[in-house]
């Protein structure tokens, strides 16, 4: 059924109830007239517009019997899927490219997040990497002014030490060597054996001791 | 007996210190006695020509006499011979000498030679013993001290042991501490 055919049976359709309309307006208009005589013509009016709508309901049941309006409701059903199927396309269509344009959109989101994530964890990291070189850098620091200081210090203890040592073996060492002469010789060496050695210093300092038992 | 005879005495080597002449002096007193108590008998016994019996006397009396050829029957020159002693010994100098062992007569005997021989005749000795100096002797005369100790030359050589220290420490081989550059951490510590 094309077109121009559904325009024409509705244009049949509206003429009916146009001239449905305009009958009743006719009887209308005459009943209203009527009702101004006495009662008996009122009901004569009643009978004949039941009868006239009678006419007409059985017109109209005649106009849309059962086939038209299987007819109708075939073309309705058809014209109703071939609509549905075309906005089914048509939001088909739509829902791919919103589907589409929103995985975009998302993946641009997704991958600009992403970006600002991943930079802000690389920033993180290498502040912390900075951090973590800055803190073993002045720990190193620390660490070697401390060896350095310990080093000082340990330097000037065994040079203290080493002098305090020497300054007390110097200082008993003649006492030592006395000590040991004295317990390995002994009386080994008798005066006699000594005389030569007395003499001879005494030889040395002869003039002095000359004069001092001159005085 | 005149000062300079005194001078003149000859101090036998067995004479050796103040001592010894006090013995002397004590011994000729004892002779004095002995020739008194001789003559006393003498002359009771009606021998009054008879002379002195020369009693046993020391050794150094002995040699005193006979090297200052000395008559010791003499009364007078025995009394003047201990006039003379005493003033030896009062006049005479001391020689102060400590040794480190015990000083035995003969040696002793031997360096009072030498010292009257070289210094004066008459010069006595004055003994002392002191192990602590080791060997020599430290000597004091009226005026000065002598050490010539063993102890006094260790302490004057001191400093041979100390050059002898110093050249065995330099001989030690010291090990060096490692170069400051191998202290340091490395460069890239902490960042792998």
């Amino acid at each position: 059924m094309s077109d121009t055919m559904i325009i024409g049976l509705l244009a049949v359709i509206i003429g009916s109830l146009l001239v449905g309309g305009g009958v009743s307006w006719i009887l209308f208009t005459r009943m209203h007239r009527q009702a101004k005589k006495p009662v008996d013509k009122q009901e004569e009016i009643a009978k004949l517009n039941k009868a006239y709508t009678e006419m007409a309901e059985e017109d109209a049941l005649h106009l849309f019997n059962a086939e038209f309006r299987e007819e109708l409701r075939n073309r309705g059903r058809l014209r109703f899927e071939k609509i549905i199927d075309e906005n089914a396309n048509f939001l088909k269509q739509d829902l791919d490219a919103t589907t589409a344009k929103l995985n975009e959109y998302m993946q641009q989101q997704i991958m600009a997040k992403l970006d600002e994530e991943f930079g802000a964890y690389a920033k993180a990291m290498h502040d912390a990497q900075n951090m973590a070189l800055t803190s073993l850098q002045k720990t190193a620091e620390e660490i070697e002014t401390q060896r350095h200081a310990l080093s000082e210090a340990l330097k000037a203890e065994m040079a203290e030490r080493e002098k305090a040592l020497l300054k007390v073996y110097e200082e008993n060492m003649a006492k030592i060597i006395e000590h040991y002469l004295l317990q390995a010789l002994g009386n080994h060496f008798d005066l006699k054996s000594q005389l030569p050695y007395i003499i001879k210093e005494m030889e040395a300092n002869k003039k002095a001791i000359m004069e001092d038992m001159r005085l | 007996m005149s000062e300079e005879a005194t001078t003149q005495f000859i101090l036998p080597s067995v004479l050796i210190t103040k001592a010894d002449l006090s013995r002397l002096v004590r011994e000729i007193e004892d002779l004095d006695n002995e020739f008194e108590a001789q003559k006393v008998r003498n002359q009771a016994a009606g021998k009054h020509d008879e002379g002195y019996h020369m009693p046993a006397i020391s050794e150094g009396l002995s040699e005193f006499a006979e090297q200052n050829k000395i008559d010791l029957t003499d009364d007078h020159a025995r009394q003047e011979l201990r006039k003379q002693i005493k003033r030896i010994k009062e006049k005479a100098p001391i020689l102060h000498m400590t040794f480190a062992v015990e000083a035995d007569v003969p040696a002793l005997r031997e360096l009072v030679e030498y010292i009257r021989k070289e210094f004066h005749p008459q010069a006595l000795l004055q003994v002392g013993l002191q192990p602590s100096l080791v060997g020599g002797v430290y000597m004091r005369t009226p005026n000065r001290a002598y050490d010539f100790s063993i102890r006094a030359k260790l302490a004057q050589n001191r400093n041979i042991i100390q050059q002898d220290l110093d050249m065995l420490l330099n001989a030690i081989p010291v090990v060096e501490a490692p170069p400051e550059d191998d202290m340091e951490p490395p460069a890239d510590g902490g960042q792998g």
